[in-house]
């Protein structure tokens, strides 16, 4: 499903935030990507949602070299890679429900599919009293769940988490985790960006480890 | 919201995307109601200046044009010279080229006339003779080029008969060639004022691109596509078009009715007719598509300058 081949991203000003990259996961698996702030965790997923091109080696996604697929053709990619953030990016002067409904309405479902497939997306992260509310008003918790029923809401075949329990207590980590260990048992890929190392060991999937941009 | 069952899925998330932007559009516009009437009210007093001033010369061009555009010219003969020469005269000149028609009003029928109109009666009963001239009333052909008409009056000047020649046509051709230039100025500072108007809204646009950056890269991020993103903005350019243009033709037509009470009077002066409501009509077929048109455009240049610079982080 997802296929890095010798990937390598370099920044302008010549800093590699990763070199050459072989690995693959399969359609379905669930990994974690771990390492040091600045090792090329999130460059990796940005790799995989087109936030960022590839610089060097191909990048396949279902058979796909995704590194050179034309700027057109990106917003389309990305519809089918749901992105969970560290740090939510809700949009604060929107309630809950048009939060998570703006994939749907990126990708043009019509407004009585859009209200069913919020309600069903927010229902599965315990939220579906809160579609009338502001983020602002919620607990960090609670916003973090209001972005992963925002990531899933278009039923994308891959999920990516960049340090999606960064900011939340241990408790709080573990019920996002079985949150995704659940979607994984539907079939959804998953990669997911951590540094809690314990809280990951425990969930027995398999840990990419990069050190300076490299797998280790 | 209500739904033909028989609307294609995707036609209908199609259709519901343009319907949620174009909401969206207004939403904003009226979020900050004291913010878009300034903008409005710029736009529209932008747009009124040179449609009133282009109204205004149409009106008087009308009334101008409502005269009978048959060339004519009176011919004064010199006085004392008696009826039948007169008559013989007219009837020479009737067979000359360019001349449709030559009416004779003599010294007599002169006196007659201005006695009954001037009031001057008893005033004139104390001249000793007739002061008034024979005056021959020369219709010219329509048709006719300056060149031989130059010529004919020179002949006609030349005459021993001729006291002097009156060509009043000159007053008609001196205004229209007034309102030929007056109209290119105007269309010139239109030309002038509509770019200004596009530049108005396309940096409003540019503002509302800036304060809703977050929106913009968030929508980037689950896949929202150039169209999908511009599309608010176009919307919002287009109230302001549509909204500035109604307001301009407002103030236009608050303007003709202010003007159409002397204006009326004026043409009734001058045997024409002219209808204010074809004017306002005529201007909000034009002003609406204009302002449409300028406000799209506005949008799309802010839009492509500016959007492709926010990219998510």
């Amino acid at each position: 499903m997802i296929h890095f081949e010798n990937v390598s991203k370099r920044f302008p000003g010549g800093n590699y935030g990763l070199s050459d990259i072989s690995l693959q996961i399969e359609s379905g698996a669930m990994a974690f990507v771990t390492g040091h702030s600045g090792a090329g965790k999130s460059t990796l997923l940005r790799l995989i949602a087109l936030l960022e091109r590839p610089t060097r080696g191909q990048l396949l996604i279902d058979g796909r070299n995704i590194g050179r697929l034309p700027d057109r053709d990106v917003p389309a990619h990305r519809r089918r890679v749901g992105l969970i953030f560290q740090d939510h990016r809700l949009l604060n002067d929107r309630t809950v429900f048009d939060n998570v409904a703006l994939p749907l309405h990126v990708a043009g479902v019509s407004v009585r599919e859009v209200g069913r497939r919020v309600r069903a997306s927010l229902d599965k992260v315990g939220l579906l009293k809160k579609e009338k509310s502001l983020p602002l008003t919620l607990s960090g918790g609670e916003q973090q769940r209001v972005g992963i029923a925002r990531a899933i809401v278009s039923r994308p075949p891959i999920l990516l988490a960049d340090e999606p329990t960064g900011n939340l207590d241990p408790e709080l980590s573990r019920e996002i985790m079985e949150l995704f260990l659940a979607f994984n048992q539907v079939g959804i890929t998953m990669l997911i960006a951590s540094h809690d190392l314990d809280l990951i060991r425990s969930l027995n999937r398999p840990i990419i480890n990069l050190h300076q941009g490299r797998l280790t | 919201m209500r739904r033909q069952s028989g609307e294609p899925a995707a036609l209908s998330g199609f259709l519901d995307q343009h319907r949620r932007s174009a909401l969206r559009s207004l939403k904003d516009l009226l979020r900050n109601p004291t913010a878009t009437l300034m903008t409005l009210l710029v736009i529209g007093i932008t747009l009124a200046l040179p449609a009133s001033l282009l109204s205004l010369l149409q009106l008087s061009n009308s009334v101008a044009g409502s005269q009978p555009n048959i060339p004519s010219l009176s011919m004064f003969l010199k006085p004392g010279i008696p009826d039948e020469q007169a008559l013989t005269l007219s009837a020479t000149l009737e067979q000359k080229a360019g001349v449709e028609n030559v009416e004779l009003l003599t010294s007599g029928d002169a006196m007659q006339e201005f006695r009954e109109y001037s009031g001057f009666g008893d005033a004139l009963d104390a001249l000793d003779e007739n002061p008034l001239p024979h005056v021959l009333l020369l219709q010219l052909d329509s048709e006719i080029e300056s060149g031989p008409l130059q010529t004919l009056i020179g002949e006609l000047r030349a005459m021993p008969e001729t006291g002097s020649i009156d060509y009043d046509q000159g007053w008609i051709e001196r205004l229209q060639a007034i309102s030929l230039a007056l109209r290119r100025v105007i269309e010139a500072i239109g030309l002038g004022l509509a770019l200004a108007v596009m530049l108005i809204i396309g940096n409003t646009i540019r503002l509302e691109i800036l304060n809703r950056k977050e929106e913009i890269e968030v929508s980037r991020l689950v896949g929202g596509s150039n169209a999908f993103i511009r599309r608010p903005f176009l919307y919002t350019g287009l109230a302001y078009g549509f909204f500035g243009a109604l307001l301009a033709w407002m103030l236009l037509s608050l303007l003709l009715i202010i003007v159409s009470g002397p204006l009326e009077r004026l043409a009734e002066l001058y045997g024409a007719s002219v209808s204010m409501a074809f004017f306002g009509i005529q201007a909000f077929v034009i002003l609406l598509p204009v302002g449409i048109l300028l406000g799209l455009a506005g949008a799309w240049l802010a839009v492509s300058r500016h959007l492709s610079a926010i990219r998510p982080e």
